[in-house]
């Protein structure tokens, strides 16, 4: 039954080529995306974890 | 500004650690049993439901779902909250997740030794339990994505979106390789057969060590290296290309854990390059949590949790260089079947795996318990158990293995095989057997430390059940349009999700879709044909025993295969084989071409007492088969259900079952008689008993590729329905 409704699909043999460019594509803008960001713009993302209970429950900030 | 009051609940955080220490301690210890037969075969045998081929799933999933699961669950419902900003969206439902993950574990155990199964590896529980564990991972991760949705921090950070991809990947690899048809209460048949089947569970198979074992414990060393580090991530921007490039890949993997076999070449070599590609990534984020400890060092040498997560850390650096090395087909080629691959994966379950979920117990009990750990010296101590029993676990197993498959593909000058008795090959390694069992031992005694440090640390504080915490109120995307692409989408769950979902249907779709929809890819062959009832309850019984957890059904095409047991398998040959039984590990022989090899006597025999006929064997012996009765009453149902998934039964095949199952087995056992082998060891032989149906499956085995099989030309429904099998649709 699931191969009548995928031979149903027109222009199938195509998808998985153009998945693959699409996901290509999708790395090569993110490498340039954030080579050209730089670190300094992640900087408080990559403090979430540390500063997560740090500011406003000094309780827990002591270990 | 309006500073928000909330707590985190340490309530659910605490269950979870206890049932990861509980699950662990039991997971390991039937690892232990079954490490134990491999020595001594009879080590509380005789007794069905503690046999070899019914306690090894037991085992795994133990690990996996019980005790990996829940540390997985322990460290979300920890950092989830925190990261967010938020309490759990959901008390009750952290609860059902809670009490129903439990539940689903303990009909594992109901179900796995009384040879309630599948035999779909890590896929072996029975679909209403299937049933179950879809509804109790959505509510997971219902209750995971609206805390996301309530958060206060508007960067969703990096150790989430691993927790994300665990979530939907989880549903999805679950989901497809569960279609099954229920046969009765307890049985189904899976939708796919042979090639497919093996595809379909193998694409879930490897998936389940990537998303289930893999990406939800990098999410905990995103979160938790840097917490016990107090230093962020190494870089950032790393772990961005990481979660997108290991999701991505990963994904395509599975077809390696299938080369040489009958699938096509296209899928193989599919399978292949994307391992090898896999090793970027994976060292990517191997090196990221490494050098997030950069200036730390100092830190490891005094710090358990670091100790133990700095181990992980490695071990999951040599696990993934050993994987893409694996798949590389002439690697594959010797190490498949062989007991390296144990090797392989315990080097991941029990420091990558192992350690981390260690070194979370020991950073988050001292925390909710508001205490402090109550010995580091034995928390140092159970770390070097830990690492010297995965050592001396890992090591002799390589090593077997290796000895091992070079026996097998060894030649003489003359061109005959060295060791053509398959059992020289299982008796010169046992020694690395013992020296496994010896590993496995110190690992159990550094965890049972664990478990008492823990208690101890626990007595000494009292539990912290609602943590405060503060946080000023997320506002509304203000200003997001301004935003940069990536930290947009960051700030918007559900997109995010999407786009998870989309990065990993792509391997899947694109490796299976072909499979499924081109015929010409299986090619048939035209005198394979359905089994008969009687060989269909053997097969059953074949599943339910475990047997494929040590033979496989699947032989190569090199010389050393074929002249060991015969023609090497077709893809055509499975056509009906729902579901497909290849096996992965050959602790004994493959049995594909078995059918016809020895008389049926000596499978009554050898199914008695190995050793009768196979002096030194270390398989259990089946004394039960001989006694108990085979199930002819579910047969018309079964039969109905294996129609439903396509095998081409004639529709009123199910009435005449049970009839073709008592003539054929009356046939064998009068075969049987007149070999005088009427009465063994005081125990009558008559046509009714398992090992009749278990004989008459093994003879058929691979024996219809010759052409010369009429399997029912001489049971009753030949006489009264013509024909008995319809062509194929």
């Amino acid at each position: 039954m699931y191969k009548d409704v995928l031979r149903s699909m027109d222009g199938i043999e195509l998808f998985p080529s153009i998945s693959l460019i699409l996901f290509f594509t999708f790395f090569l803008i993110l490498i340039i995306y954030l080579i050209r960001t730089g670190k300094d713009f992640w900087k408080d993302a990559a403090n979430i974890p540390l500063d997560s209970d740090k500011i406003f429950n000094p309780k827990n900030s002591k270990q | 500004m309006s500073v928000d009051t909330f707590h985190y609940d340490n309530k659910i955080v605490r269950n979870f650690g206890i049932a990861t220490m509980i699950w662990g301690i039991i997971g390991f210890l039937v690892g232990l049993i079954v490490a134990l037969k491999f020595i001594w075969p009879d080590f509380l045998g005789f007794i069905p439901e503690l046999s070899f081929g019914r306690l090894r799933p037991l085992h795994t999933n133990a690990v996996i779902f019980a005790f990996a699961g829940n540390a997985i669950f322990y460290g979300v419902y920890y950092s989830l909250p925190r990261l967010c900003k938020a309490s759990m969206w959901s008390e009750k439902l952290s609860k059902i997740h809670f009490w129903g993950w439990q539940a689903i574990i303990v009909s594992a155990v109901a179900t796995l030794p009384f040879g309630i199964t599948t035999s779909k590896e890590y896929a072996e529980l029975e679909w209403p339990i299937d049933i179950a564990i879809t509804l109790i991972w959505v509510i997971f991760g219902v209750n995971m994505i609206m805390t996301i949705m309530k958060r206060r921090e508007k960067h969703i950070y990096v150790a989430i979106w691993f927790y994300i991809a665990t979530f939907v990947t989880v549903a999805v690899l679950h989901l497809v390789n569960s279609f099954e048809v229920p046969a009765t209460l307890l049985k189904s048949y899976p939708i796919y057969a042979g090639v497919q089947d093996a595809l379909v569970q193998w694409w879930y198979g490897h998936n389940a060590v990537a998303f289930f074992l893999t990406t939800p414990f990098l999410g905990i060393m995103y979160y938790f290296i840097p917490k016990a580090s107090n230093r962020p991530i190494f870089s950032y921007r790393l772990s961005i290309v990481h979660f997108w490039s290991l999701i991505f890949i990963y994904i395509w993997a599975g077809p390696h854990h299938l080369l040489y076999t009958a699938l096509p070449g296209w899928a193989q070599t599919l399978g292949v390059v994307f391992s090898l590609m896999l090793i970027a990534p994976s060292w990517g984020g191997m090196l990221n949590g490494l050098l997030t400890l950069r200036g730390a060092w100092d830190k490891v040498r005094e710090d358990p949790v670091l100790k133990f997560m700095v181990v992980a850390v490695t071990a999951y650096g040599m696990v993934t260089f050993e994987g893409p090395m694996l798949s590389i087909a002439n690697v594959n080629a010797i190490a498949h079947y062989s007991d390296y691959i144990i090797g392989h994966v315990h080097n991941g379950a029990l420091l990558w795996n192992g350690g981390l979920a260690f070194g979370m117990l020991y950073f988050i009990t001292p925390r909710i318990y508001e205490t402090k750990l109550f010995s580091t010296k034995l928390a140092n101590i159970h770390f070097w158990f830990a690492t010297m029993g995965a050592i001396f676990y890992v090591i002799p197993m390589y090593w077997g293995g290796i000895t091992q498959s070079l026996m097998w593909k060894e030649f003489t000058d003359q061109g005959f095989l060295a060791y053509p008795n398959f059992l020289e090959t299982v008796v010169q390694i046992i020694p690395m057997y013992a020296l496994r069992a010896f590993g496995g031992t110190l690992f159990i005694i550094g965890a049972l430390f664990g478990v008492y440090n823990l208690y101890k640390t626990a007595k000494s504080g009292s539990l912290l059940k609602a943590e405060e915490a503060q946080a000023p109120a997320l506002q509304k995307h203000a200003g997001d349009e301004n935003e940069s692409w990536h930290r947009r989408l960051e700030g918007r769950p559900l997109k995010f999700t999407l786009l998870t979902v989309v990065a990993i249907l792509i391997g899947g779709i694109v490796e299976y879709m072909p499979t499924a929809l081109i015929d010409s890819n299986i090619p048939t062959i035209e005198s394979v044909q359905p089994y008969t009832a009687l060989e269909v309850e053997g097969r059953d019984i074949y599943i339910a025993e475990g047997c494929n957890n040590c033979h496989s059904q699947m032989i190569r095409p090199f010389r050393s295969e074929t002249e060991r047991y015969g023609e090497y398998s077709k893809a055509g040959e499975f056509v009906y084989d729902h579901p497909f039984l290849w096996g992965s590990k050959r602790t004994g022989p493959d049995l594909h071409r078995i059918g016809g090899k020895y008389p049926d006597s000596w499978h009554l025999r050898h199914m008695y007492d190995p050793n009768s006929t196979s002096p030194g064997s270390i398989m259990p012996a089946y004394p039960w088969l001989l006694t108990q009765d085979m199930d002819m009453e579910s047969m018309p149902n079964r039969i109905e259900a294996l129609s439903t998934v396509g095998v081409p039964y004639s529709p009123r095949y199910p009435e005449y079952a049970v009839g073709d199952m008592k003539a054929q087995a009356e046939r064998i056992t009068q075969g049987l008689r007149e070999n005088g082998f009427d009465i063994i060891e005081g125990i009558e032989i008559t046509s009714e008993k398992k090992v009749i149906a278990l004989i008459a499956y093994l003879q058929r085995l691979g024996t219809d590729i010759s052409g010369e099989n009429d399997p029912f030309g001489e049971l009753p429904s030949s006489k009264k329905l013509s024909p008995v099998i319809m062509e194929k649709k």
